[in-house]
């Protein structure tokens, strides 16, 4: 079947749960098997419902080594997830190289393998990009958006590369696909998951595309509304999530009210999870009764009755050498260090 | 059993809502309790969309009013219906959270109580209390405060009220220090009997022969940063003008210090070389570490932070409140309450007889 629509996912800290902050960390993740490895709630529930779409396509980029292959294979297979295309991080080779840059470099390893995979689909897919708050997914992931809209050309792109510290080979890489990517359908969103609950506010210079999400229900909420996924699938996510993860009743409903409140979803937009959750009465009964859901959600809408949302920004084109000016290269974004203290004129 | 609904009246406070909502957003990442924000939604939103916070743990609660400390309380409440305050002790009366915090103004809190929550059986008049660093530890805990009430609820006391001030106080401390037999003192003038006040006289004759705690007796003012009494009761207008005053002393030390510090080098190196002992002493007698105190008597946990409450401060209050709905608080005060009255009935009971 022809491709339709491209779900591409990060995979650290976007579908598993891995922490890649410290050495020991990084090595546990290396080292760990398969079936050790965890997802981030409702990751693997929401992949499932996304490939039931006739003419998706998951794929997945991240920076894990390429060594870790079979084990993330295996992983999926555990999941029952089928991943269409898997692309991992040539870190061994950069190292031998003496590419040590390249080890934390974000933009120059993704976007060239974001456009390399976009011109293996249909230029008529659409796509639907899942990234996290942790390095430069929202970066990496607009750049990439713009390229396929062509609102940025290669002459325009090739400074801002620079200003990444991009190496030149992966720049040239890059700009080649670039150049000859025909136009295609809008991105139609990028999930940011807030793994490390960055403020949403962080995200405004990326225009409305870019959404971030606490959890995958508020991305599931608005891919039902989107068509994407089924009300079945919303249905089952909420219970995995509320069994398997520890969610309450009250997260999910609250989880709601953020996207009504960032003017993500509309308070009319229940009628569509109501809908879902009636329909799926037996489903949700293992959470609560259908009505009660409902009426959680319902609840936590009326608190903020009244209340405009926040406006929707014009959008306007994103501007990313200035991000690049305000914020160095994105390599740099992880490690960033906390302000220091202000210094007292006490000791005590 | 699901984690505790805290209310927070997000338009309360010098520092409201940014301090407010930085505290919530800080308890929202620190713990799994739920929180409602009750403020002008709009703006409580750009606020937390700016700083780090996890919005599964926080709803908004739209409040389109809020009283300031200028106005007159009443009056305000009235005007106000919709008000930050009250629409937040509307969510705990009717069992939508489960404590109410606020550094909104005392008068105010406890008009909004009164209007919307149930004094417990058995108490005329509920009482502010304010926690105040010690010497001494107390309880399972090594609670290094005592309690002090009433900080500013009522105006006057009678001899009953202290005494119910003190029940209350008394099993505040039993729940949440731990402490199975606080010891309990009145605050007094001075030696004197005949200098007392009546309602200081007949509590203190109540007192005395009152089982379940360890009454000290009347104590001075001098004794209560000593950590002598566990639970310290007094009157309302006494307890706020004690409390500020220790306060204001506190403040004054420290700017004498400052001062000094500035003032020459051998006293600039004296202060640096016991930092480490100043800063624990600091540690100690941080009031924001406490978050907030207890208004008791109602049959909801409410607390009440400090006006001048930081983030620290509001995030601590929450964990206070939270801390008092996993100890039912009210129902431990209001269990107290019962047994005092049946024991007096009994009593009186028994007077008749003979």
């Amino acid at each position: 079947m022809e491709v339709r629509h491209v779900y591409r996912w990060d995979l650290d800290k976007t579908y598993l749960r891995t922490d890649f902050d410290t050495l020991r960390g990084l090595l546990r993740a290396a080292r760990e098997k398969a079936s050790a490895k965890v997802n981030v709630a409702g990751s693997r529930a929401l992949v499932r419902a996304l490939q039931e779409r006739p003419g998706a396509r998951v794929a997945i980029i991240s920076g894990s080594p390429r060594q870790m292959r079979r084990k993330l294979e295996e992983k999926f297979r555990l999941d029952g997830v089928e991943i269409d295309e898997l692309v991992l991080k040539p870190n061994v080779e950069n190292i031998v190289r003496g590419r040590f840059r390249a080890i934390r470099d974000q933009v120059g390893y993704k976007l060239p393998a974001l456009l390399e995979g976009r011109s293996r689909v249909p230029s008529t897919a659409s796509e639907t990009l899942f990234g996290d708050d942790a390095e430069a997914d929202a970066f990496v992931y607009s750049l990439y958006a713009d390229i396929v809209e062509h609102r940025i050309s290669a002459a325009q792109l090739s400074p801002i590369l620079e200003l990444c510290g991009v190496y030149d080979d992966d720049a040239e890489r890059a700009l080649r696909f670039a150049s000859n990517l025909p136009m295609g359908p809008p991105i139609e969103r990028i999930f940011i998951h807030l793994d490390g609950y960055s403020p949403p506010a962080r995200f405004e210079a990326y225009g409305r595309r870019v959404v971030p999400i606490y959890n995958y229900f508020q991305a599931a909420i608005l891919l039902l509304l989107d068509g994407h996924i089924g009300p079945g699938a919303i249905v089952r996510l909420a219970v995995e999530l509320t069994q398997g993860y520890g969610y309450s009743l009250v997260s999910l409903a609250n989880s709601f009210q953020d996207l009504v409140r960032r003017g993500l979803a509309r308070a009319e937009d229940l009628g569509a999870i109501r809908l879902a959750f009636e329909a799926h009465a037996a489903l949700i009964e293992k959470l609560r009764p259908a009505s009660e859901v409902v009426q959680a959600f319902v609840d936590r809408l009326k608190m903020v009755s009244g209340m405009k949302p926040a406006r929707v920004r014009d959008e306007a084109p994103i501007d990313y050498l200035a991000i690049l000016g305000r914020e160095g290269p994105p390599n740099t974004w992880r490690r960033r260090r906390r302000p220091k203290p202000r210094r007292r004129d006490l000791p005590f | 059993m699901p984690p505790p609904t805290i209310a927070f009246d997000a338009m309360g406070g010098e520092f409201a809502p940014t301090e407010i909502v930085r505290g919530a957003a800080r308890l929202s990442l620190e713990t799994d309790l739920d929180i409602i924000l009750v403020g002008d939604a709009p703006r409580l939103a750009a606020l937390l969309g700016g700083m780090r916070h996890n919005a599964e743990r926080i709803a908004l609660h739209h409040a389109p009013q809020w009283i300031r400390p200028e106005e007159n309380a009443a009056e305000a409440l009235d005007a106000k219906p919709d008000g930050s305050l009250l629409q937040a002790a509307r969510l705990v009366a009717s069992g939508q959270a489960d404590a109410l915090v606020t550094a909104g103004p005392t008068r105010a809190l406890l008009l909004a109580c009164d209007r919307t929550m149930r004094l417990l059986p058995g108490t005329e008049k509920a009482a502010l209390a304010a926690v105040f660093p010690t010497e001494l530890r107390r309880g399972e805990k090594d609670d290094p405060f005592s309690l002090v009430l009433d900080v500013g609820a009522s105006l006057e006391a009678s001899g009953a009220d202290l005494v119910r001030f003190a029940l209350m106080g008394a099993s505040y401390a039993r729940v949440i220090s731990k402490n199975p037999v606080p010891r309990v003192a009145l605050l007094s003038g001075g030696a004197e009997l005949e200098w007392e006040h009546p309602a200081i006289l007949a509590a203190h004759a109540h007192l005395e022969r009152l089982a379940g705690i360890e009454y000290l007796g009347r104590i001075e003012g001098h004794l209560i940063p000593r950590g002598t009494a566990d639970v310290v009761v007094t009157s309302g207008t006494v307890g706020a003008v004690v409390m500020r005053m220790l306060e204001g002393m506190a403040q004054t030390v420290l700017d004498l210090a400052r001062y000094a510090y500035h003032e020459r080098l051998s006293w600039r190196l004296g202060f640096t070389m016991v930092a480490g002992a100043l800063q624990q002493l600091k540690r100690l007698t941080d009031w924001e570490e406490y978050g907030g105190a207890p208004l008791l008597g109602f049959d909801r946990v409410v607390i009440r932070a400090d006006p001048r409450s930081g983030a620290r401060a509001i995030a601590n209050a929450g964990k206070v409140a939270a801390k008092a709905v996993a100890h039912q608080v009210p129902g431990a005060i209001a269990d107290r309450l019962h047994l005092h009255a049946f024991g007096e009935g009994f009593e009186r009971g028994r007077a008749a007889e003979g």
